[in-house]
């Protein structure tokens, strides 16, 4: 058997053995623990080998004789199963200490089970061969990570949260479903291989039909509602994996069409391009405006996918305009943003996962100061926060300098490609800014400062795997920033399998460009490093006073003078009004001397608000008039069944 | 000579007939434990060489439908039921009616499955018959026992169904779905005892209650 598929086995078998040791929650989890780990650790191995051999692989299972399951791996797919492999192991190490209540034994081997059937299906998702495996694998993605979603279902919150992510994940399957349905009417076959010769309006249907389902799985705007619900709702651990892999196993299904259609309009380009600046831009400012930090994050994911998507919309625009470079340099920067993007969203995921432990809070502005305490959380949230935001010398840059650099080469195109190119390296520009604003004020407010709230007081961070975890991350974030040829050229072999047939594109001069920044803000840090080290060599000896931050020489400073988050944000949010309304809470302050008043203050965001106007309130009143069918007759219920039998005997 | 199959068949329809008719439900009964034994008897006259298991499988099938089936049922109705009116929401008459309509159309209908001629001619007919007698009691009679005899009768009719088109492994088929029919019975006699306790009655017409 293929080393691949040992791997799953060993993911399943770990995740099902807890199973049968529910109660003694010990021994559980280290099974749990290690029968994952060891898979993940096993499948991205082997799939780093394979990536770097270009090794093509396929297997195929016969079902029933009818239905065979056919799996297959080249390039593309093994760049996807290393970043789902490394990060699922990440995140499994860190469950060890982070799922840690005895009471809930049994529920925790439950979330283990799921998580370990997530991982696979992610595996089979991105490996699958023809429709039927492809299917199969999407639906237990969709209803394993349903069942880790709503792993807290006490809360009415995390159910409705749950609720609304299983309904949009099958609303995107049907899309999906509908666009394999067209496939099959034109190729008369389960598979994708004929998909390149059919008609030029089936594959702008196919396309656009996949592209709804698999946007609503990555989150892209306006089918991103579900997920800023859905990813807080989660255990941390699974957050991480959810928005750092599992949104990514949509982008993988729209590269993946492209490939098979194998049809270079603009028309697939321009969609893209534009579907990714608006959820990149719309992603940031939604972000921006969060007081909830696991929300804040998956906003942020909306944002990160738009990026991506940004990069992908250049790629495709460059190969339909002949423009080889172009074509690759988009490719390559939207799928190192990819990985780039499953690492320091789960760093983050994982670091906002060690704050609600250890605080029990989500909301950013009863946090801060916890930099005192948590050193090694603290520094690695700052390292994910610097490399989201695209700074060199972090991994975050090198992915979205590829995608800027591809968007400089489309500029020389003419009219629509210009226009669209030269939109998206401004949105690239802008999301860059307003990340950096809305990350630093997330370091800022909850790690530095003082506490705003007793939650805040005093708080360590005991838990080794939990903080290795996050180290390992880390640390890939800046091994990437400083060292990004060997990663470039593996995204570079991931885009040589959707068959565009460049051959060998250059893009030395541009990895040399890129080393040139990078090795300047590496010099940049190291001044700076090199002034901080002076400072406390000279200081030495020598009186320090200390006082709060924020303190402003006041002789009796309360944490309430702090700066907050919200007022942080507002002026900026302002600009955005029009599609970021804002909802405000403020009983004006009246008299010589004002009783207690408050200020609260949300952000809402568009697509959630005119999703209940334009779609639910219509289908309601649809089935309202419709509720005479359900009228608690059981004669007439068999009755139904009859006619429906007599149409199929007799109609069909 | 009359073949021992058209004997059969014919008794089976007019078992059919006589359910539409009976008012009450010991009666009812007793049509379908009949009906289950002419049911039975069926397979062994239809022309399929028999071997001893085959033989054995299929008087085990005949006591489990004419006796077991029935007498379970007929402890139910002794133990929870107080009213032994099927309580039709059509009449006795017009049932009766709409019955022999059904039987029309039923043969009529058996024409347009294109089975092997080398079958019996009577056999897919009556089979069907069976199948829309059985939903036809199940949609008019309010009374919960009478619909669950209604059901045990498209059991029948699949049985029937099941000979027609005859394959190898028919007995261990038709074994699973008689093992499915018994749990049903048994499901439904302890969901009977509920709808008993909860409304008083087994009337069917109660359950309109329980919709949101």
């Amino acid at each position: 058997m293929d080393l691949f598929f040992l791997s799953l086995v060993i993911i399943i078998l770990g995740g099902a053995l807890p199973l049968s040791i529910g109660r003694r929650f010990a021994a559980m989890k280290t099974a749990a623990v290690a029968g994952i780990g060891a898979g993940c650790l096993l499948g991205c191995i082997d799939s780093g080998f394979k990536l770097s051999q270009t090794a093509r692989f396929s297997a195929s299972f016969d079902y029933l004789k009818t239905f065979s399951l056919l799996f297959q791996m080249d390039s593309l797919s093994a760049f996807f199963l290393v970043i789902i492999f490394a990060i699922s192991f990440v995140a499994t190490v860190y469950s060890y200490h982070y799922m840690n209540s005895p009471g809930k034994s049994f529920r925790t081997s439950v979330n283990y089970f799921f998580f370990s059937l997530l991982i696979v299906s992610m595996a089979l998702v991105v490996t699958a061969g023809n429709m039927i495996a492809f299917m199969l694998s999407w639906e237990i993605m969709s209803l394993s990570s349903f069942f880790l979603v709503i792993y807290n279902y006490q809360t009415a919150e995390n159910r409705r949260a749950g609720y609304l992510y299983l309904v949009f994940s099958h609303i995107g399957a049907m899309s999906i479903l509908t666009a394999f349905g067209i496939l099959y009417g034109y190729t008369g076959s389960f598979g994708f291989a004929g998909a390149g010769s059919i008609t030029d309006t089936g594959k702008i249907l196919i396309f656009i039909f996949a592209f709804i389902g698999f946007g609503s799985k990555a989150g892209v705007f306006p089918f991103h509602v579900w997920l800023p619900h859905a990813h807080p709702a989660a255990p941390s651990h699974i957050s991480a994996v959810m928005s750092g892999v599992m949104i990514k196993v949509g982008v993988y299904g729209i590269l993946r069409i492209y490939s098979i259609l194998h049809f270079h309009t603009p028309l697939f380009g321009e969609m893209v391009l534009i579907a990714g600046m608006v959820s990149g831009i719309l992603g940031v400012v939604y972000a921006l405006g969060q007081s909830d930090l696991k929300r804040l994050l998956a906003y942020s994911s909306v944002e990160n996918i738009g990026i991506i998507l940004i990069g992908i919309g250049i790629g495709m625009i460059g190969v339909s305009s002949n423009q080889p470079v172009m074509a690759v340099l988009g490719f390559a920067g939207g799928l190192l943003h990819v990985m780039n993007h499953s690492l320091f969203k789960s760093l983050l995921f994982l670091g906002a996962g060690i704050v609600l432990q250890k605080t029990g809070t989500r909301s950013i502005e009863a946090l801060g100061g916890l930099f005192k305490n948590m050193k090694i959380s603290g520094a690695t949230f700052l390292i994910g926060s610097l490399a989201i935001c695209g700074l060199p010398p972090f991994n975050g840059f090198v992915g979205e300098f590829l995608i800027y650099l591809g968007g400089f080469k489309g500029v020389s195109l003419e009219k629509t490609s210009f226009a669209l190119s030269l939109l998206g390296i401004v949105s690239l520009a802008v999301i860059g800014g307003l990340s950096l604003a809305c990350f630093s004020r997330v370091v800022g407010i909850v790690f530095q400062g003082e506490p705003r709230s007793p939650a805040a007081v005093g708080r360590d961070e005991k838990g080794p795997t939990m903080l290795i975890s996050m180290l390992v991350p880390a640390a890939f974030c800046i091994l990437i920033g400083v060292f990004p040829q060997v990663f470039i050229r593996s995204a570079v072999k991931a885009v040589s399998s959707l068959e565009l047939g460049y051959g060998r594109i250059p893009l030395e001069p541009f990895m040399e460009m890129t080393g040139n920044i990078t090795r300047a803000a590496m010099l940049f840090l190291a001044v700076l490093f090199l002034v901080l080290a002076l400072r406390t060599f000279l200081y030495r000896n020598k009186p320090v006073s200390r006082s709060g931050t924020w303190g402003c020489g006041f002789t009796q400073p309360t944490v309430k003078m702090q700066y907050t988050g919200s007022s942080y944000a507002a002026s900026i949010l302002d600009f955005f009004r029009p599609v970021a309304p804002r909802l405000e809470d403020h009983p004006l302050i009246r008299g010589r001397f004002p009783q207690k008043t408050h200020y609260r203050s949300s952000i809402h965001d568009i697509a959630e608000l005119h999703m209940g106007n334009l779609i639910i309130r219509p289908i309601l009143f649809l089935f309202e008039r419709l509720h005479w069918i359900q009228h608690g007759d059981i004669h007439l219920y068999i009755g139904y069944i009859l006619l429906a039998i007599i149409v199929l005997l007799f109609f069909v | 000579m009359i073949h021992p199959i058209d004997t059969a068949l014919s008794l089976v329809i007019l078992s059919a007939l006589f359910s539409f008719a009976s008012s009450r439900l010991p009666g009812l009964i007793k049509v379908l434990a009949f009906q289950g034994v002419a049911v039975s008897l069926v397979p062994l006259f239809i022309g399929h060489e028999m071997t001893s298991g085959g033989v054995s499988f299929t008087l085990t099938t005949m006591i489990i439908r004419g006796v077991i089936i029935p007498l379970s049922i007929y402890l139910v109705i002794k133990k929870v039921a107080i009213r032994r009116e099927v309580e039709p929401i059509i009449g006795y008459h017009a049932s009766l009616l709409a019955g022999l309509v059904l039987i029309v159309a039923a043969t009529y209908g058996s024409h347009k499955f294109n089975i092997p001629s080398s079958t019996h001619p009577l056999l897919l007919p009556s089979a069907i018959t069976l199948l829309i007698t059985g939903i036809f009691l199940l949609m008019t009679r309010r009374n919960a026992i009478a619909m669950v005899l209604g059901y045990i009768m498209m059991e029948n009719g699949i049985y029937l169904v099941g000979t027609t088109f005859s394959v190898r492994a028919h007995h261990i088929v038709e074994f699973g779905i008689l093992l499915d029919v018994l749990a049903g019975v048994m499901i439904m006699a302890i969901i009977l005892q509920n709808i008993k306790q909860t409304f008083d009655d087994v009337d069917t017409a109660h359950l309109r209650t329980l919709k949101e």
